[in-house]
């Protein structure tokens, strides 16, 4: 699952709050509720709230301006919050009255293509290769959502993690933008003689940042938690080295000694206190600090590692069809459409994410947010998913979002008395464990 | 005709029933009274055993298959017990569920008393200060954890700047794991005492005070009072606070979950946290099933044995 919005309360908070009220085995029961009657009716298009209420409007006026093809019914819309929105998917599919088109989580279309839940897209794909959409994609993009059976979903919008930082902090720390690993521990020493903190992270509750942050240097040196071939793979060298280097930035006092317990909130309440001065960040972060602090974060080129590599964590958001729809052509016409219709989203600064369609870069309203546009140009190139070192995502990497030994490690990471490799140990028990189960 | 006298007429003796007799006729009408009231009461029952029994039966159906959010699963027998009791995890929640239900309960129920008592004092505004008092348990949890958050999460926060004033090396509140064990269990006893001062103010208000003038007179301190007249009054309303607050705290998840998220490194896990995890974050339905029906049990049991109690302080 990736996270497109995070101005005041993150996805993963708002499943929190709708859970507290389901403490307890009773109501702890009625997840994974079975049963159903087969789907029918018109098309129905559920999306998320990618971001404020305009986003939604504007998805709706997509959708309503949607000309179905003879035979095929209008689509209607409807906005799925993010709190539960698993039960509320899971209830639905099983039930039989899932949509026809959906946005939902990062992973929720390779999950459900486990369960035969979804339509493959490739017969659509095909068709954008005879038409040229499939051209406007970014390179790379469409592939993010191939499996060995096809591809389960249509990116529509790109989350990647990037480098942020404070350009009137590093000035008056006297410090360059850094481009190594080096340059990165010496911008942080300038920064803390100043008193700010170089190294921006955070794990408390529901801060999914805990996990994504220590993965994007793992990843950034060429690391991950699979190998080539697939398999888990968290105890290799490049992870522990990555690992290691931050454990050298919190000795050196470069990471705020209470990131550990920090939620997202905290996280921006110290970039908007200007408290923090550079770090891995979601895309989002400058429009989240919501202040004049916001003209001042820049989006910097993406770290070398010490051997080199060069790579980002970002995550796809998608738009994906269901097995059970009225109308199989109504549907690939219905994403079609969605596609083509988009750039709205980018042409009125709707959301905080990335395009995936070059067409939309180009665009000259997009090209005004250089941060956006200096991540496009130089992150999305290298991104890659949960998956690597692997390529593609299967039953064991659409898993590796959001799970609890993620965050667990995330803290342990950030626990003074934790070393590198016992922290990778750790999660990579939890999760060949949490595999197996 | 009542419920009662209905169903408590005497059966009719053996021989001098027959038809037509006024025993049998009697014997009819009461019949048709218990048919009536069966008729009545059947829909309120059913409507229990669908509230709350086929949950709990279908809560066990799960946590003996190894489902997901999606899929319902295979059998698996008592595997997810097995595994849940073999899980060091569910351990170390146990300990923490049991500090934290302890203090919090017990502190909770101290301060409420030590309330309710200067309360029954002529304390001048003493209505203003009962609403006051009121305030953390009527302000939502969620207000109350951000609130709580933005007091000691950051160095910065008033509380740890106010310790660093004070020479205390700014202690980092929710980074350190004793800490932040403190801090949610201070959280909890704060936003429960309101509701056992209000219970203690209830139970202290059925206390004739000519008790107290008598004690006075016979030369009882004030320690002698609160232990020997005040607490044996008030016994059966504080095992019946104690029942209520032990199933709150351990069915307390926003707390936790808000504050810290059952960290840093599981340090302030509870069960709940623990069970909410297993199903909504490693969609393991199966798995935290079992350790909240474990759990259920388990207060099940407690609430028994203090419901005893609550039997003996009313005999």
């Amino acid at each position: 699952m990736s996270h497109a919005l995070r101005s005041s309360l993150s996805r993963r908070r708002f499943l929190g709050l709708a859970a507290s009220t389901a403490a307890g085995a009773a109501v702890l029961s009625a997840c994974g509720g079975r049963g159903g009657s087969g789907g029918s009716g018109g098309m129905k298009f559920w999306d998320m709230p990618w971001g404020t209420p305009a986003f939604n409007d504007a998805a709706r006026q997509i959708t309503t301006s949607f000309k179905p093809p003879a035979g095929v019914s209008p689509v209607s819309y409807q906005v799925i919050q993010w709190d539960n929105f698993n039960q509320t998917f899971a209830s639905a599919v099983a039930s039989g009255t899932n949509p026809a088109v959906s946005t939902g989580g990062g992973f929720q279309s390779f999950q459900f293509a486990q369960q035969g839940a979804i339509a493959y897209a490739d017969k659509l794909i095909d068709k954008w290769r005879a038409n040229g959409l499939y051209d406007d994609f970014l390179p790379g993009a469409l592939g993010g959502m191939k499996t060995p059976k096809g591809y389960v979903a249509i990116p529509w919008e790109l989350d990647p993690h990037v480098w942020w930082y404070n350009k009137k902090l590093l000035d008056q720390a006297g410090a360059a933008v850094p481009t190594t690993w080096d340059q990165l521990l010496a911008a942080g020493q300038a920064l803390k003689a100043i008193g700010v903190v170089g190294f921006s992270t955070g794990a408390g509750s529901g801060n999914s940042l805990a996990y994504e942050t220590p993965l994007s240097l793992m990843i950034g040196n060429g690391g991950g938690l699979f190998d080539p071939g697939g398999n888990l793979d968290v105890l290799n060298a490049r992870n522990v080295e990555a690992i290691e280097f931050i454990k050298q930035l919190q000795v050196q006092g470069i990471i705020d000694p209470a990131s550990v317990s920090y939620t997202n909130d905290n996280q921006t309440e110290q970039w908007r206190g200007r408290r923090f001065g550079l770090g891995n960040e979601q895309m989002g972060l400058a429009d989240n600090v919501a202040s004049d602090v916001s003209s001042e974060l820049q989006v910097m080129s993406p770290i070398v590692g010490p051997h080199g590599d060069k790579a980002a964590l970002v995550v796809e958001n998608n738009i994906m069809m269901y097995r059970n729809t009225p109308s199989q052509e109504g549907s690939e016409a219905f994403v079609e459409h969605f596609v083509r219709n988009m750039h709205v989203f980018w042409d009125q600064n709707l959301v905080n994410g990335l395009p995936v369609l070059k067409s939309i870069v180009a665009s000259p309203e997009f090209q005004k947010k250089t941060n956006y546009y200096k991540a496009v140009r130089e992150y999305q190139p290298i991104g890659v998913s949960y998956s690597a070192r692997g390529t593609t995502v299967g039953v064991d990497q659409s898993k590796m979002d959001g799970n609890s030994a993620m965050y667990q490690f995330g803290q342990a990471v950030l626990t003074p008395n934790v070393d590198a490799r016992t922290a990778l140990t750790n999660l990579s028990n939890a999760l060949s464990s949490l595999l197996k189960r | 005709m009542t419920a009662a006298s209905a169903t408590s007429d005497p059966p009719a003796t053996a021989g001098t029933t027959s038809l037509g007799s006024p025993s049998s006729g009697h014997n009819q009408q009461a019949r048709q009274v218990r048919r009536t009231l069966t008729v009545l009461v059947l829909p309120s029952v059913l409507l229990l055993l669908l509230i709350n029994i086929y949950p709990l039966l279908y809560a066990l159906l799960q946590s003996l298959r190894n489902g997901t959010l999606i899929v319902g699963g295979d059998f698996v027998g008592l595997e997810n017990y097995g595994d849940v009791l073999a899980d060091p995890a569910f351990w170390r929640a146990v300990r923490f569920t049991v500090l934290f239900t302890v203090v919090s309960v017990f502190c909770s129920w101290a301060i409420g008393l030590a309330l309710a008592l200067l309360l029954r004092s002529d304390l001048p505004g003493r209505g203003g200060f009962k609403v006051l008092l009121l305030l953390p348990w009527v302000v939502p949890i969620v207000v109350s954890a951000k609130a709580w958050n933005w007091l000691t999460a950051t160095p910065q926060s008033p509380l740890p700047a106010l310790a660093g004033l004070l020479g205390l090396n700014t202690p980092l509140f929710l980074a350190d794991p004793t800490l932040a064990k403190i801090v949610v269990c201070a959280f909890e006893v704060w936003v429960n005492f309101p509701f056992m001062m209000m219970m203690n103010s209830a139970a202290l208000a059925s206390v004739d005070d000519s008790v107290y003038e008598a004690a006075r007179m016979d030369g009882a301190s004030g320690r002698q009072q609160l232990f020997h007249i005040t607490l044996p009054l008030v016994a059966r309303s504080t095992y019946i606070s104690w029942i209520l607050m032990t199933i709150f705290v351990v069915n307390d998840f926003p707390t936790i979950y808000l504050l810290t998220g059952g960290g840093p490194i599981d340090a302030t896990t509870t069960l709940v946290i623990l069970a909410y995890r297993s199903v909504f974050e490693n969609f393991q339905v199966g798995f935290g099933v079992a350790i909240a029906f474990l759990m259920s049990l388990t207060l099940v049991f407690v609430s028994v044995v203090l419901y005893r109690q609550v039997r003996k302080a009313h005999a």
